[in-house]
């Protein structure tokens, strides 16, 4: 019982000084609503729509004219100028104003009308990885599309019928799904594990910060001693207040993504909900971890810098973990986020059973093993070192 | 000036996060997505269909399946990420020169695997399309074939990043917003450590009485010129080392990065004024890293960015040094075409300057500390 209260009077210590400065407002409600509001507004389309793209048209016939038409209708494509040389449409890429513009050399027009088959080419720049690839998609249907249409004309006046004028053209087709995200949404695919992301990070950071600033401004030994100098008591009264903030924050996260935003959710959100609070203890253990690895508050934090910005590119949710080095692959089992993200691929996006996850949920639970075996340097290092200037 | 926090911000991060970066991203792109195949015809020509896939450098046929069921286990246990599925009529259809659908299903917890499956299958299928239309017009020359089949061709150009590859694609916008964000904290935490020990009376102000533009004028080259050895570095050494495309010209380079640079340094010079310690400075802006490498557009397009946004990306000179810089060393575009970027980098650079100025003169000149 007495444990108790102490965890207790620490806590509402802890509550204070939290209330008091205003570097905890801002790190744990203010940045993290601003990177959501961020991300899900920014990528709130899903696909980028409406991208510029250019045109250079040297046959300049009714055919041609009409098959830019087509391609201007076209939902992620925008025509906003025709150039009048490929020079002039390569230079308008260089200069950022395009992701891409269709070539169609002069006498394309005659040349199918004949039967020599002239070749038209699409440019796109791919330094810009999405764009590039989305208006590769549009210019490739138009492409297919006009080709198709030529082609169907000739068969329907020899009398065939749609589907048999199809079976000849194509005889055998792709039908691709796209499981669970069928629209290709980038939003889904990026905000997910980003703004998780984000929290990870800011709870290590939040978690150092209010451990060894006691070091800083040389309160450490009043606080262990509220804790009769137990390391563990006086640990979960600092961090109760802040697992209570971090878990409101959050549920506001998991509310925007799969209520407001309506991303999928086919395993019911309770899952999701679990995922969160594992990530949010994984990063306070790892923001313990750190404290107990190096006795200083710079250090600690410049650890778990590095290690929480690491996340994003090392938990594979953009560029896959199947594309690794081997080194880095085995690296990844060692970051909370990437266990996050695997856990939602099973529950949220694909609507596994719960016990799919077991793995990846166990591991989460065992990231509080690194600081428990730390827990007595820690300790030394709060009651005996300074911090140095 | 300097102590060991400062030196891992502006020495050891630029070193060390490029290259692990680029063994991160090393493949460029997934090779052999791990596929499995359910084939309902057990005809030669679907046979011939997954051994054509197969043999396709994207995709690696890992099973057969005797049914969704079992193909679909296999996903959820992540021993594969996509499914081919050959309908029972597959051969029958097409002898009997009907359309027949293959359908394929990809595990959507990477695009790229989507990406994967679908070009490699469309391009076995485009090309057994055309033999199938052989055997339909005997006699017909190739030349006819393909006029038949495409009475318009096209090709393909992807420009500058040929290979699609994702360190090109990445790795350029990472190299230019470790320059500016490296350059923040550790300005950043160079003056909150020094207005904390005066508030401490540790220490006094070290420039006490000095001209503030003086002032200004000595850290700033200061910074500038470590940034300059560190900018070779990364745009320069990083892209030979790891073979990114760079096909800059010296002189482009060196006048985009000299305004990028200067913009940094004050830029940072100026956010340093709200560093009230060394220690929250670090956390209030490492976060901000991730939204910045959006907000310049390299993945989400800049022309679909919300004009709010838009605004705030141009408070960040990495807005305009990631775009300028992936068009100069990847596009090989010229001064003139990255004038835009040039013109809104010089315009930071004098707005920043002057805000630093005016920062430096207030807590200096009055001694002012907060």
């Amino acid at each position: 019982m007495k444990g108790l209260n102490q965890i207790i009077a620490i806590a509402k210590r802890e509550e204070k000084r939290m209330l008091s400065r205003g570097l905890y407002t801002f790190c744990m409600v203010l940045a993290p609503i601003m990177a959501f509001l961020f991300f899900t507004t920014l990528m709130d389309e899903g696909l980028p729509a409406e991208l510029p793209a250019g045109v250079v048209d040297e046959d300049n016939t009714s055919t041609t004219r009409e098959v830019i038409r087509n391609l201007d209708a076209f939902q992620q494509t925008n025509i906003i100028e025709h150039y009048p040389d490929f020079a002039s449409a390569r230079k308008a890429m260089q200069q950022g104003k395009i992701y891409a513009f269709y070539y169609i050399p002069e006498g394309t027009t005659q040349l199918a009308v004949s039967g020599k088959q002239p070749v038209v080419s699409f440019y796109t720049a791919a330094s810009y990885l999405i764009p590039g690839s989305l208006a590769y998609r549009d210019m490739k249907m138009m492409s297919e599309y006009a080709s198709g249409a030529v082609g169907r004309a000739t068969l329907y006046a020899k009398g065939y019928t749609e589907d048999q004028a199809m079976a000849v053209l194509q005889p055998i087709k792709m039908e691709m799904h796209a499981v669970n995200n069928p629209s290709l949404n980038y939003s889904i695919y990026l905000s997910n594990t980003i703004l998780p992301g984000i929290i990870m990070l800011l709870i290590m950071q939040v978690a150092i910060y209010s451990i060894y600033v006691e070091m800083k401004e040389e309160t450490a030994k009043e606080w262990l001693a509220m804790a009769d100098n137990d390391i563990v008591k006086a640990l979960i009264g600092k961090l109760l207040p802040q697992v209570v903030t971090w878990s409101l924050m959050g549920l506001f996260c998991l509310f925007l993504l799969y209520g407001a935003w309506r991303f999928p959710l086919n395993s019911g959100i309770w899952p999701m909900v679990l995922d969160m609070f594992l990530l949010i203890n994984a990063s306070l253990a790892l923001g313990v971890f750190f404290c107990g690895l190096v006795p200083s508050l710079r250090w600690a934090l410049s650890l778990a810098t590095l290690w929480g910005v690491l996340s994003f590119p090392i938990s594979g949710f953009s560029f896959p973990h199947l594309a690794f080095p081997a080194t880095l692959k085995a690296l990844a089992w060692l970051f909370p986020l990437r266990h996050y993200f695997l856990i939602y691929v099973d529950q949220a996006l694909n609507g596994l059973p719960l016990y799919y996850s077991w793995l990846n949920i166990a591991i989460m639970l065992a990231f509080w093993g690194l600081p428990i075996m730390l827990l007595g340097r820690l300790r030394k290092f709060l009651l005996e070192y300074h911090y140095m200037h | 000036m300097f102590d060991e926090g400062v030196v891992v911000f502006f020495i050891i991060v630029p070193l060390l996060y490029p290259l692990l970066y680029a063994y991160l991203y090393n493949n460029e792109s997934v090779r052999e997505v791990p596929t499995v195949v359910v084939d309902n015809s057990h005809s030669q020509l679907s046979r011939e269909f997954v051994r054509r896939v197969d043999a396709t450098g994207d995709v690696n046929v890992i099973s057969h399946c005797q049914d969704m069921e079992e193909a679909k286990k296999m996903i959820h246990h992540r021993d594969a990420y996509c499914l081919i599925y050959i309908p029972e009529d597959f051969a029958k259809d097409v002898a009997e020169h009907r359309q027949t659908v293959v359908e394929l299903y990809s595990d959507m917890s990477g695009i790229l695997y989507y990406k994967a499956v679908l070009s490699s299958c469309t391009e076995v299928s485009l090309e057994m399309n055309k033999e199938i239309k052989a055997a339909l017009i005997p006699g017909a020359t190739e030349q006819q074939i393909s006029a038949f089949q495409y009475p318009i061709e096209y090709q393909y150009v992807p420009m500058f990043n040929t290979q699609s590859g994702f360190a090109t694609f990445l790795i350029p916008a990472v190299l230019m917003m470790i320059i500016q964000q490296t350059m923040v904290l550790g300005v950043g935490m160079m003056a909150g450590e020094e207005r904390e020990k005066v508030r401490k009376h540790i220490a006094e102000p070290h420039i006490i009485g000095k001209n503030p533009s003086e002032v200004l004028i000595g850290k700033s080259t200061v910074i500038f010129t470590i940034y300059v050895i560190v900018a070779v570095y990364l745009v320069c050494i990083v892209p030979l080392l790891f073979g990114l495309i760079h096909i800059w010209r010296w002189q482009t380079l060196l006048a985009f990065m000299v305004p990028f640079i200067a913009a940094c340094v004050f830029f940072s010079i100026s956010l340093s004024s709200i560093a009230h310690d060394r220690e929250s400075f670090i956390i209030m802006f490492v976060f901000l890293s991730i939204p910045l490498l959006f907000a310049s557009g390299i993945s989400w397009p800049s022309s679909n960015i919300p004009i709010f946004w838009k605004g705030f990306s141009w408070l960040f000179p990495s807005t305009f040094g990631v775009n300028g810089y992936v068009r100069i060393t990847e596009m090989g575009a010229t001064l003139a075409d990255v004038q835009h970027e040039l013109n809104a980098l010089w315009i930071q650079t004098f707005a920043y300057g002057a805000i630093s100025y005016l920062v430096y003169k207030r807590t200096y000149g009055k001694q002012l500390w907060a």
